[in-house]
């Protein structure tokens, strides 16, 4: 499964909390609530709090808490599920597989399964937020998250979950002709089914 | 052997043999060989068999364009079709012979078509594939006859990595404009990929060199130049296959193909060398001056002992001059020129000081070969003599006599090109915004020229780049000399001058589909096949268009050429296919079901349980055990492969009544309604349930094959109606099951505190609420008949709530049902299944439905278009159909119907209703048909049974058990 000279590192984040919500008021009551807003289309922000808010197209927000459960979110997750929101904010559900792919080969696997030249955004990437990529890697759509992290680039993937077993096991079949992956099995949550 | 000594600059490593075979034959090359290289070091002169006539060919061009170049070579495990010897390597032990021979090369019996040559015509596929009695014959006779290589049906599959790339400017060609422009762009700051299809760069610049080493000097350093600097990556051996929009371009290399995505193209790909047309130009030893040269230079190689050079243009004079300058016999210069030009006249006094005899005016008669196909004698006529008929002896005839340049690409890139006749070839006249062209495609052909208009176009690909402003090309500069011949075209009376290699085209061939009335550059192609086989008419193309010209009487330009489409050379179909992706979708409950026994089957891009499997039991009874459990107790079916989408904001309401054709304005909260979309051409194309959640929010389903496109679908429409809406898809992340039959209210209550009595929860009601502690929402709708609860949760919670169901069943007797047992539940009770009982062209007024058509409304898509459809007759009706109980053969789906004889429609739906103890189905027939009593339904083997119309539902007509106010 891995390989201790593995250029490439997948792990599966889909254990964390998150939610969603979209709508021409969505950024004015995410503000209102303490979340750091990205301004720009296609950016993300990330707050002290380890909050991560990702700002899909204009008006539609993934919001996901990167450094372990906050109550913040919590509050958040059942005013969007209990639809306790002011006119205008639709929740959205966020049950995504959530992969972040790390290492010196990420470009070299980026290459083969997505057509967005990622090499600039892993130079343009802040640790804080940055730019994010919707589009389209081996035939399913994800929202893609660019950074550098301690050792490389990495890139944090939202994908809908019921491609979860076809995207990760040919995400990391490619990796694995490639030279190999190294996987944090520990954290491998139930998101793609199975681990072949 | 006819390798030379070592020589600057060659591609072989000579501390390197490789051994291999040809044809059955030993051979020795050197690594860095190419096969070609090495066959004509072994001194093999014959390399393969011409297509059509089966006549021996040798090398022509050395350059990847020659149909006669292409090989079979098996290796340990593998035989590979179609491998292009002028550009592969050879490698150790391959075991190489010659594509599409009966009997092996040197007697190939099929060669006696080479005399059958009068009897096969020009366009003589057509007349043969005309008669439809004899089409069969003649389909099998040139199934077995023609071909190139053969594929090996054993191969394994290979998964070819395929994998895409980002430049600044790509440059394609590695010669010395190619190479100018690549260092310039570089040298402003651009990253830059320069590609060359050849093992090495230089281009011709290291090959043409007229017997001297200046311009190899300085094609080297700029080789050097660009090898060392850091913002450009050199990938030889690779290829542009085509051009696609917003500058994509297909990358072909050895192993993998690249999808290259350039912010600025520069097409620097040079000219192919084009033949003379004469009698026996085909004959091995007749080759490509440049070929020669290639051979010369990379590999060290002669092909001939004694040769004549025909020309046309200071670069045969060049050639002849390598020949000298490496201890070929020179037999002669033959310039079809009555005269040299002043950029031939140095290198020709030069030649005459050396000895070499030089004619001018030169007409080819006819090149004669010895018994072994190769070249014996060439004899022409020249202008001093005009009536003599002089004879050269000779093992080798270079023709040097002009140029076609390499703008496929430019072609593909929408560049319009214009013919100019001081060049006698097409010059870009007009590029698209971040494509360039320099060197010999752009017109350049002096060494010094090709140089300086690569720069020049590197450096404006570099600046628009950077500052976004395009700036002028400066302009080529005239010509010393036409590099290329008008007509260097010789009929002879007996034939045999070939102007396509690759489908042994002759002269006469172009005559006569021009006199048949294929008298235009795209009708001709299509009718003769010219410029069809494996070079893409490289080397046909503008000799038949002289040809044509002539023939109208019309200039080159007016005719125009046909489109070169990609790919550019022929690219391996493993390259193409590259690794496959097939996107598949799961539902959260997919190894629960895998645990219970599902035998899968795909429904739309996701795969489903088809039905469970039970020890003991046929599918069918598995089946039937699965409708009968839902009839008599419960069963529970996971339908979370149905599209879920939620929509907000106040035109919600007013969004569904233009996209369905139900009425959803007036639904009440906690209710939901069956809703059909059509498209525009009231075509049905959808169907589902919409439920309101609150005022301005519902919830909603579409079909499973059509989720995602209608999602998107929606979109647009939300937008291009600017209406206030926010659209969520839930697909995928949430799950949906069906618990249906008479008990399911009895296992729902085990685990929910939601007041689930008729009064509260009736039929067609929408809740939400807790179940199994995860919250819910519970669709009350009766798509298989019987009292149901689909519900809808998110998908993290779906296998405790579908665990939970399970266990609290048991005490019914509960069954996990799938997509069969759905299917018959959902016919005994007469609903249809959009896309299965209807097709792309049914109707709303064809299936049934009147109730679900509120044509009262202001506007639904399709809604115009019924109005007119209700006014004509119908095409066709849906209807029910049964046979009786005793019935042994069964229709299947598809199978048609008939009335008198004809066919008057087709099974839509079938199957044995073990409810009803008979075979019912649904069937599209003509109305007609349908207002009869009985359908005559053609069955397999040609039999035909009857069937009688019956009305649907054919299961509880009166709805009572989906509404059951009282159960278990």
């Amino acid at each position: 499964m891995s390989s201790p000279s593995a250029a490439l590192r997948f792990q599966d984040l889909s254990w964390r909390r998150r939610c969603g919500c979209k709508g021409p008021a969505a950024e004015a009551f995410l503000a209102s609530q303490g979340y750091r807003v990205p301004a720009e289309p296609n950016s993300a922000a990330l707050d002290a709090g380890g909050v991560l808010v990702a700002r899909l197209a204009s008006s539609e927000f993934l919001i996901e808490a990167v450094a372990g459960p906050t109550p913040r979110l919590a509050a958040l997750r059942s005013q969007l599920h209990e639809r306790r929101t002011p006119s205008g904010v639709y929740p959205v559900a966020r049950q995504d597989l959530v992969l972040e792919l790390g290492g010196e080969g990420l470009n070299v696997l980026l290459r083969q399964t997505c057509s967005v030249d990622f090499a600039p955004l892993f130079e343009q990437a802040q640790s804080d937020g940055g730019p994010i990529v919707l589009t389209s890697m081996i035939g399913v759509g994800v929202v893609a998250w660019p950074r550098r992290v301690a050792d490389g680039p990495a890139v944090t993937l939202w994908s809908d979950p019921s491609f979860a077993h076809y995207f990760y096991n040919t995400l990391l079949e490619v990796g694995r002709d490639q030279g190999g992956v190294t996987i944090n099995r520990a954290e491998r949550a139930s998101a793609t089914g199975s681990d072949t | 052997m006819s390798r030379l000594p070592q020589m600057h600059g060659e591609l072989i490593d000579r501390q390197r043999t490789v051994e291999f075979s040809f044809e059955g034959r030993r051979c020795q090359g050197f690594h860095g060989d190419t096969i070609s290289s090495a066959l004509a070091a072994n001194g093999v002169q014959i390399f393969g068999r011409s297509f059509k006539y089966h006549r021996p060919r040798g090398l022509l061009s050395a350059a990847n364009h020659d149909v006669n170049a292409l090989v079979q070579v098996r290796t340990a495990g593998r035989s590979v079709p179609n491998v292009r010897a002028d550009v592969v390597p050879v490698e150790p032990g391959w075991d190489i012979c010659a594509v599409n021979t009966r009997g092996g090369l040197a007697s190939d019996r099929l060669a006696v078509l080479n005399r059958l040559a009068p009897v096969l015509p020009v366009g003589f596929y057509y007349k043969a594939f005309h008669s439809k009695r004899w089409f069969p014959r003649w389909e099998r006779m040139f199934r077995h006859l023609s071909g190139l290589g053969c594929v090996d049906l054993a191969a394994p599959r290979r998964t070819t990595a395929k994998r895409y790339d980002f430049c600044d400017v790509l440059v394609i060609g590695a010669g010395p404009s190619g190479l100018a422009a690549a260092v310039a762009a570089a040298e402003e700051g651009a990253a830059v990929v320069l590609i060359d299809e050849n093992l090495a760069v230089g281009g011709s610049g290291l090959y043409a060199r007229g017997g001297d080493d200046h311009g190899a000097a300085l094609v080297r350093a700029l080789s050097a130049r660009a090898g060392a600097h850091p913002r450009i990556r050199i990938l030889t051996y690779t290829y542009a296959a085509g051009y696609y929009a917003d500058h994509w371009v297909a990358l072909v290399m050895r192993d993998c193909m690249v999808k290259m995505r350039a912010r600025s193209l520069i097409v620097a790909q040079g000219a192919y060398e084009q033949p003379a047309v004469f009698r026996g130009n085909d004959l091995p030893g007749v080759l490509l001056a440049s070929a020669a040269q290639r051979l010369l230079y990379r590999h060290a190689v002669l092909t001939a002992r004694r040769v004549a050079v025909l020309t046309a243009n200071s670069e045969g004079y060049a050639a002849a001059l390598d020949a000298l300058a490496h201890g070929v016999e020179l037999a002669a210069v033959l310039d079809l020129r009555p005269t040299p030009t002043a950029r031939s006249r140095a290198a020709a006094d030069e030649l005459a000081r050396r000895g070499v005899r030089l004619h001018f005016g030169v007409q080819p008669i006819e090149a004669s070969a010895q018994s072994s196909g190769r070249l014996a004698c060439f004899e022409y006529s020249s202008a001093g003599t005009p009536r003599a008929r002089h004879r050269l002896d000779v093992d080798g005839l270079w023709m040097s006599v002009g140029f076609a340049p390499a703008n496929a690409l430019l072609h593909q890139a929408n560049a319009r090109l214009s013919y100019q006749l001081a060049l006698e070839q097409f010059v870009p006249a007009w590029l698209p915004e971040g494509v360039y062209a320099c060197g010999k495609v752009n017109g350049v052909y002096e060494l010094s020229q090709r140089i300086d208009d690569g720069r020049d176009a590197g450096a404006c690909a570099a600046w628009q780049l950077r500052s976004g402003a395009a700036r002028a090309r400066q302009s080529a500069p005239a010509s010393e000399e036409c590099p290329t011949h008008p007509y260097p075209i010789f009929a002879h009376p007996k034939g045999k001058e070939f102007v396509d290699f690759d489908e042994d085209l002759q002269i006469r061939d172009i005559e006569n589909a021009c006199q048949e009335g294929f008298d235009s550059s795209e009708l001709l192609k299509r009718f003769s096949t010219i410029g069809m086989g494996p070079s893409q008419g490289k080397h046909s193309q503008m000799n038949a268009l002289r040809i044509l010209s002539k023939l109208r009487g019309e200039p080159i330009e007016q005719l125009g050429t046909t489109t070169a489409r990609p790919m550019f050379h022929p690219v391996p179909l493993s390259h193409l296919a590259g690794r496959g992706f097939t996107p598949e979708r799961r539902t959260p409950l997919d190894a629960e079901h895998g645990s219970l026994g599902a035998v899968w089957m795909p429904a739309g891009n996701w795969r489903r349980p088809e039905y469970y499997a039970v020890a003991g039991q046929s599918r069918e009874q598995a089946i039937a055990a699965e409708v009968a459990a839902v009839r008599t107790r419960v069963g529970l079916i996971d339908v979370g492969t149905l599209g879920k989408i939620e929509i907000h904001g106040p035109h919600a309401a007013e969004f569904l009544e233009r996209v369905y054709t139900g009425r959803f304005a007036n639904l009440k909260i906690g209710m939901t309604r069956y809703a059909l979309m059509l498209d525009e051409a009231g075509v049905v194309i959808d169907d589902g349930v919409v439920g309101r959640l609150a005022a301005e929010s519902f919830y909603f389903t579409t079909t499973t094959g059509n989720s995602a496109t209608l999602f998107r679908e929606f979109g647009r429409l939300a937008t291009w109606w600017r209406l206030s809406v926010g659209l969520v898809s839930l697909t995928g992340h949430y799950a949906a099951f069906n618990l249906a039959g008479p008990a399911a209210r009895a296992v729902l209550r085990a685990h929910t505190a939601l007041d689930l009595s008729e009064a509260a929860f009736p039929y067609l009601a929408l809740r939400e609420g807790l179940i199994a502690g995860a919250p819910c929402r519970m669709l009350r709708v009766g798509f298989v008949g019987e009292l149901g609860y689909e519900i809808h949760l998110e998908a993290e919670h779906a296998l405790g709530v579908w665990r939970a169901l399970l266990a609290a069943g048991k005490a019914f007797d509960i069954r996990p049902f799938g997509v069969e047992a759905q299917r018959m539940l959902r016919l005994e009770k007469g609903h249809l299944i959009v896309g299965q009982d209807t097709d792309g062209l049914t109707n709303a007024l064809e299936i049934g439905a009147p109730w679900a058509l509120k044509m009262d409304k202001a506007f639904f898509i399709g809604q115009r278009s019924l109005r007119i459809l209700e006014r004509q007759p119908r095409r066709q009706q849906l209807v029910g159909f049964r046979l009786g109980a005793q019935a042994t053969a069964r229709p299947k789906e598809c199978h048609l119907i008939l009335d008198h004889g004809q066919i008057a429609g087709r099974v839509t739906s079938v199957g044995f209703s073990p409810t009803l103890g008979c075979c019912i189905g649904l069937a599209l027939v003509s109305p007609k048909l349908a207002a009869g009593a009985q359908l005559r339904i053609r069955i397999d083997e040609g039999k035909q049974i009857d069937a009688e119309i019956t009305r649907t539902p054919f299961y509880d007509a009166s709805g009572e058990r989906q509404r059951l106010a009282q159960s278990a």
